[in-house]
């Protein structure tokens, strides 16, 4: 019979004590492991929310958004300025297009067309042809946008039927129109993004429609483009959509040098309202407007923080609680074998032999509970980790999905040609700076959703075993100090 | 040869210091068989755990085969323990939940035997101790008193000591059994050249053996015969 053997055994010795240590165990494991995991889902989820909105900014020309308004447009010099400023760590900047199907198009000739010109507003947005279908139909939406872009100033008559257009983005960087990295399916990404390449990242969607695979190809105002990669924005009109670099946008729209947007990003949360305002000032009002669309989203961040934080002390807590009772337990089996362990030792057994057979006895234990600990805490961390959130954000979220709704409301959908998607803003323009984070602020907070990782579960076992080694070191070195004189106690 | 000199084994009850071992010292030649008698707490047990190095003389030392225990480490008086010593408790000492050939493959577990080896030789020496193999794989709380004093004797045997010491070894068993243990010891000694010493309150044990000490407030005399029993 080997230690470990002895070991098992002796952990089963006394059957209702054995189950009520296992019981209380579960109990504390259970609750560190569902602890664990709510941190590792909160924990994703504000990262989640930094990394796509949390510390970005958009700049719009001053008095223009997207295809709105007017003004002067920005410049790549403006972008240096930009990126001059403290704290920030990067700026992209985009040039939107829009592409129009060839054979549906008036002419193959780039359009800088302004409001009731062409295909609707677009002072940002340069017309280009392509030989691409949209994936997606016009519908109610989109032909009533095209009537309503028809009744402009000019008062141009009625347009042919045609499908809708296609939008397409310059980046500088792998990230979509509202800042958030791509998050590209098959393929790779378009590798340097401020050199002009004939490549080209697609929509699935848009891809499904025109067939598209990786190295395939499609052309834009008679230029062929391969098909790097295929995104999914995760939205039927972000799908709808094509990226190419930023200097290949800016040639197909004839404007070098110009940006629709820059997308600042700043280094941390707190340093965003200062950067904002540097941002601002470096680049003078009178030439942009700088917008943050993460305000709401910072308080809700920091209360998911403090949920974090909150589980995370929970853990180690329930972990500490795991120790103990191991260390108590294993101190009274101890002391109640004091008798045996001088036995032990008569017959010669080594110091380390009784202690590896005392540690691995309490790791039985830890292991008997923290089978039914994972159990328990893959029943429980959902509910665990829903209550933590709905405790702490309900008022965040609350006033997040109204001002979201309200914002969606009040944008002036008639002049949009987005289509029947309800999307509502065309990538280029209006993107990160409002819409997206308003409108996924309380879907994000929502869908904080607590799922048991194997990987997770294994990490917090692994961190329970660890402890339980600790808890049961003190005893296992205290059976160091028994003599083995002990054995004749009582004779 | 075991050279045992002026041992003394002092506790403090109190304010009073007791000396259940006060200044013993005899010499056992390897192979004998001798016997200690006494009152109960006359500390007999005392002195039969500072031979086997369980604890530790106040002053005075025990020398086995020209190596003094006094200046060993707890390493090395472990693995004499282990290497040298045979020790027959007189509540046996056994493991409860293990069964009886499990608490015979101990010490040769400790010693690093081969487990099939352990097997092997576990199941001879409860043989030898007239254990029923039936009985070997029962848990020794579930044997009796007597089987357990034969579990323990096995157990004593295990590793081949030079050294047994035993507390009333027959004290649980019926006079048949009591005898053929006896009789085991005795060919140790004879066969194996193995020393055994034997505490016990049992006269015709006592009469058996080549020597006889009789220890008395912590002093040993050696009662002298008329002839040998050999």
């Amino acid at each position: 019979m080997s230690v470990l053997a002895r070991s098992v055994g002796n952990a089963f010795r006394n059957k209702i004590r054995t189950a009520a240590v296992v019981a209380v165990l579960a109990v504390a494991i259970g609750l560190a492991l569902a602890m664990l995991v709510a941190n590792q889902a909160v924990g994703a989820k504000v990262q989640e929310l930094n990394a796509s909105v949390g510390t970005t900014l958009t700049v719009n020309p001053a008095g223009g958004q997207g295809f709105e308004g007017g003004g002067e447009p920005l410049t790549t010099a403006e972008a240096e300025t930009a990126a001059s400023v403290a704290n920030v760590t990067s700026v992209v900047g985009t040039k939107a297009l829009r592409l129009q199907t060839t054979t549906d198009s008036t002419t193959g000739s780039t359009q800088q067309a302004g409001p009731g010109g062409g295909f609707g507003p677009g002072g940002q947005q340069a017309t280009v042809s392509t030989n691409l279908t949209a994936a997606v139909d016009a519908g109610t939406l989109g032909n009533r946008n095209n009537t309503s872009g028809t009744t402009g100033a000019t008062g141009t008559t009625t347009q042919p039927a045609r499908t809708l257009p296609i939008t397409a983005t310059g980046i500088g960087a792998e990230v979509d129109s509202t800042g958030k990295a791509l998050n590209i399916t098959s393929g790779t990404g378009l590798g340097d993004y401020t050199a002009s390449e004939a490549k080209a990242l697609v929509g699935t969607s848009l891809a499904e429609k025109n067939n598209l695979a990786v190295g395939s190809t499609f052309t834009i105002q008679d230029k062929t483009y391969t098909v790097a990669g295929i995104f999914d924005a995760g939205t039927t009109f972000g799908n709808n959509a094509v990226y190419v670099t930023l200097p290949e946008a800016q040639t197909l729209a004839e404007t070098p040098d110009e940006l629709s947007t820059m997308i600042v990003t700043v280094n941390s949360m707190e340093n965003v309202d200062s950067t904002k305002t540097a941002v601002q000032d470096a680049l003078g009002t009178e030439k942009a407007d700088v917008t943050q669309g993460q305000r709401n989203l910072e308080t809700a961040v920091s209360s998911l923080d403090s949920v974090k934080n909150i589980s995370l002390i929970a853990f180690i807590a329930a972990l500490a609680t795991a120790g103990i009772i191991i260390l108590l337990i294993m101190v009274m089996l101890v002391r109640e074998r004091r008798r045996e362990i001088g036995v032990l030792k008569a017959i010669g057994a080594r110091n380390r032999t009784i202690g590896l057979q005392f540690v691995l006895e309490s790791l039985v234990l830890v292991a008997l509970g923290s089978v039914v600990g994972a159990v328990i805490a893959s029943l429980a961390s959902g509910g665990i980790a829903s209550a933590l959130i709905s405790s702490n954000t309900t008022t965040t979220a609350a006033t997040t999905s109204q001002r979201g709704g309200g914002l969606s409301g009040a944008m002036p959908n008639g002049a949009v040609p987005g289509g029947g998607t309800g999307g509502g803003f065309p990538g280029g323009g209006m993107g990160g700076g409002q819409g997206g984070p308003f409108g996924g602020a309380s879907q994000l907070l929502t869908s904080v959703t607590a799922s048991v990782s194997p990987g997770v579960l294994a990490a917090g076992i692994a961190a329970v075993f660890a402890v339980a080694i600790i808890g049961a070191l003190v005893p296992a070195l205290l059976t160091a100090r028994i003599r083995p004189i002990e054995v004749l106690r009582g004779e | 040869m075991i050279v045992v000199k002026d041992l003394v084994r002092q506790f403090k009850s109190g304010d009073r210091t007791i000396k259940p071992v006060n200044g013993v010292s005899f010499e056992l030649e390897k192979g004998s068989l001798a016997s200690i008698v006494g009152k109960s707490g006359s500390g007999k047990s005392t002195l039969l755990s500072l031979l086997g190095a369980l604890d530790k003389p106040t002053s005075g030392d025990v020398v086995v085969d020209g190596v003094s225990l006094a200046g060993l480490p707890d390493g090395k008086l472990t693995e004499y323990r282990r290497r040298d010593i045979g020790f027959v408790f007189q509540q046996f000492n056994l493991i409860p939940n293990l069964s009886a050939v499990d608490n015979v493959m101990l010490p040769m577990e400790f010693a690093g035997v081969r487990k099939a080896a352990r097997l092997q030789r576990a199941k001879e020496l409860l043989e030898q101790v007239q254990l029923d193999p039936e009985k070997h794989s029962r848990r020794t709380n579930r044997l009796s008193g007597g089987e357990q004093q034969r579990v323990a004797i096995a157990r004593a045997l295990a590793n081949e000591p030079k050294l047994i010491l035993a507390d009333e070894p027959t004290g649980n068993l019926d006079e048949h059994t009591g005898e053929h243990i006896i009789e085991l010891l005795s060919s140790l000694s004879r066969d194996h050249n193995t020393t055994v010493l034997v505490v016990t309150h049992d006269r015709s044990l006592a009469q058996k053996t080549e020597r006889c000490f009789r220890l008395q407030q912590g002093r040993l005399t050696e009662e002298v015969r008329t002839g040998s029993r050999r």
